[in-house]
């Protein structure tokens, strides 16, 4: 992958997903498609089968924030209520109620949790970017399509790509 | 079943038929906005009067301490469960068709846990103390508050639960609001292109997104369930009879459910059509919505069944005295209403005809709302007018103040739904396109090997 990222390049447009999944299969291996992109409307689980991609890392952000959640929960209980002690129901002051306690504990773990879940899907996916452009429309409505940096539409790079069934293949 | 739906449109119509019409809906939608803002400026009218002169306006008085404020909370968190529900567990279950009205779904739930968060401040009168009561903040005190109360659950779980729905509801809508950047020009493509965080929609920006949305699911699941239990606990922590049963987390929880698909549906049939959205929210989906509300009001017919028998089973006679008072009792009124529109009417969808005739669903739907309100009343009340000692009975009628900002919790809650339809897609784009057919090739479609 590129170091610096640049949108100048060629986009190659396509219409189908079982098009562009075997064009995706295809061009990853390659050497000179190195720092391409991949852009779909939706997500769908061909495109990610024909990367390559398996679980995502962002599944360790969800378990981190969830155990700092439950540490949060119970420790801020526990320690509230060792520096003051509450008499409650005439029980004795400064117990530590741990069934009432889970459920402090259970909401910060969802809380943090989801926040360190978001953080991960944010950092992981490199959003927010005002730096990088947005190469076409119709990306976002009903087109796919393959990005490949540093090259021109008269590549040998932009002929695969027609070849592979792009229904429209330019410079950006 | 979303496999048998027929489609006549395909992917490429998804952002033109939804789109096109925020710039210019039907008449109607600036008639309900107009009608909403009213609601609303009538209820801080009455709140500002309220805080003014004080609480006694608001009907409040020994013994029922707590009567509509209370009642308006849990109905507006309850209705926000739904949402949630069907977001996350339906996600996780693959049901496709809520794909359509998720959405929708999740944006009732974030405007009603809102609209609910609103009335533990009108409730306790001077809210400009209660707010920061509530929250553990260091004070000169020295005090902490006592994190073995219900109410200091309620506020984690509120506001765990608000902050997981709204995280939740914007990441969905992330990549939509970067459709809408794509198709619009000038001011409007900056505040878009701000909002939808310069999305692009690559391969790895998806992949990491679909992660996290099946992860924030997971966690959005048990919020369903939990909350409204804790929410129930206010009331079952107590030792009140009526109150101090066990049944009440899954009882208010199926409630909940209840409440919130009916208004699911009493909102997504109007704006379908105002918003010329029949041919992506089909009929078929709205039925399925109607299965599910149905189980829940089968859920709900049980829970009273159960809570009556064990009322009688246990022998405890203030207990028992309760259940009879509510059924033959002065407040009988409400407990008949509640019984009909949540038990009896919805029985009415066993029948395909009726669920889908839309007018007589969308009536039931109105019921089963009144009804569920009338739910909260009805617990909230009955159990506080008449508990153990004769001589501290007294009885409650709902205020014109306390009526009046009920209202306008109703105007508050339609206001900014409306607002969100005008200025955000009401279908999930990109989850649309995920349950409509695939764009295959011609080759692949007229029998091709894949």
């Amino acid at each position: 992958m590129a170091n610096k990222k640049t949108d100048k390049g060629v986009i190659a447009i396509f219409q189908y997903l079982d098009t562009f999944c075997e064009a995706i299969e295809k061009v990853r291996i390659r050497d000179d498609f190195t720092g391409h992109e991949c852009f779909s409307p939706t997500s769908y689980h061909e495109i990610e089968h024909a990367s390559g991609f398996g679980a995502s890392p962002v599944r360790v952000y969800t378990l981190i924030g969830s155990l700092t959640g439950t540490t949060v929960g119970f420790g801020m209980c526990l320690l509230l209520d060792w520096d003051w002690p509450l008499i409650v129901g005439g029980k004795t002051a400064g117990i530590a109620s741990l069934p009432a306690y889970v459920i402090l504990g259970f909401e910060c773990t969802i809380l943090l949790g989801a926040i360190a879940t978001i953080a991960g899907m944010l950092i992981l996916g490199r959003v927010p970017n005002p730096k990088r452009k947005v190469l076409d429309p119709r990306l976002t409505d009903d087109r796919f399509g393959i990005f490949v940096p540093n090259v021109g539409p008269e590549s040998a790079q932009a002929q695969i790509l027609k070849e592979l069934g792009a229904e429209e293949v330019r410079a950006t | 079943m979303s496999d048998d739906v027929i489609w006549e449109k395909t992917i490429s119509d998804v952002n033109d038929g939804i789109l096109i019409n925020l710039e210019k809906p039907h008449p109607n939608y600036w008639f309900a906005l107009c009608l909403s803002f009213v609601f609303v400026l009538i209820g801080i009218g009455f709140w500002a009067y309220q805080v003014t002169v004080g609480m006694g306006v608001s009907g409040l008085n020994a013994p029922v301490y707590w009567g509509v404020y209370i009642t308006d909370f849990v109905f507006w968190v309850g209705i926000g469960h739904a949402g949630t529900l069907i977001s996350a567990i339906l996600f996780l279950f693959r049901a496709k068709w809520r794909n359509t009205i998720n959405r929708s779904a999740e944006a009732m739930t974030i405007f009603a846990v809102i609209t609910a968060g609103l009335f533990p401040l009108i409730h306790v009168g001077r809210l400009w103390l209660a707010a920061y009561w509530m929250v553990p903040l260091p004070n000169t005190n020295n005090v902490w508050v006592n994190f073995r109360s219900p109410l200091i659950w309620d506020v984690f779980a509120i506001s765990t639960y608000l902050t997981v729905s709204l995280l939740f509801w914007y990441m969905g809508l992330v990549p939509d609001l970067a459709s809408i950047r794509d198709r619009v020009k000038g001011f409007k493509r900056l505040v878009y292109g701000f909002l939808s965080f310069g999305w692009r929609g690559t391969s790895r920006q998806w992949w990491h997104y679909e992660a996290g949305y099946g992860f924030l699911a997971a966690l959005a699941t048990p919020l369903v369930l939990s909350v409204h239990s804790i929410v129930s606990w206010d009331f079952a922590m107590s030792l009140q009879p009526g109150w101090h049963t066990t049944i009440f987390p899954p009882y208010f929880v199926a409630g909940a459910i209840l409440s919130g698909t009916a208004m699911v549906y009493n909102l997504v049939i109007p704006l379908r059509k105002m918003f010329k959205l029949e041919k992506f929210i089909l009929d078929e989906h709205m039925e399925a919505l109607l299965k599910l509300t149905l189980l829940t009001s089968t859920l709900v017919f049980y829970a009273y069944g159960v809570e009556y028998f064990v009322a009688w089973y246990s022998g405890n006679p203030y207990e028992w005295a309760i259940f009879e008072k509510r059924a033959v009792g002065p407040y009988a009124f409400y407990f008949w209403v509640m019984v009909f529109c949540n038990c009896i009417f919805p029985m009415l969808f066993w029948s395909k005809r009726i669920r889908n005739h839309v007018p007589s669903a969308f009536v039931i739907c109105v019921l089963i709302n009144v009804g569920m309100w009338f739910e909260r009343y009805n617990i909230i009340v009955s159990s506080l007018v008449e508990d153990f000692i004769p001589g501290s009975w007294g009885h409650y009628t709902p205020s014109l103040t306390s009526i009046a900002i009920t209202f306008g919790s109703f105007g508050w809650f339609f206001f900014w739904f409306l607002i969100f339809c005008k200025y955000f897609p009401l279908v999930s784009l990109a989850e649309i396109k995920l349950i409509m057919p695939k764009p295959w090739s011609p080759k692949k479609l007229n029998g091709g090997k894949h």
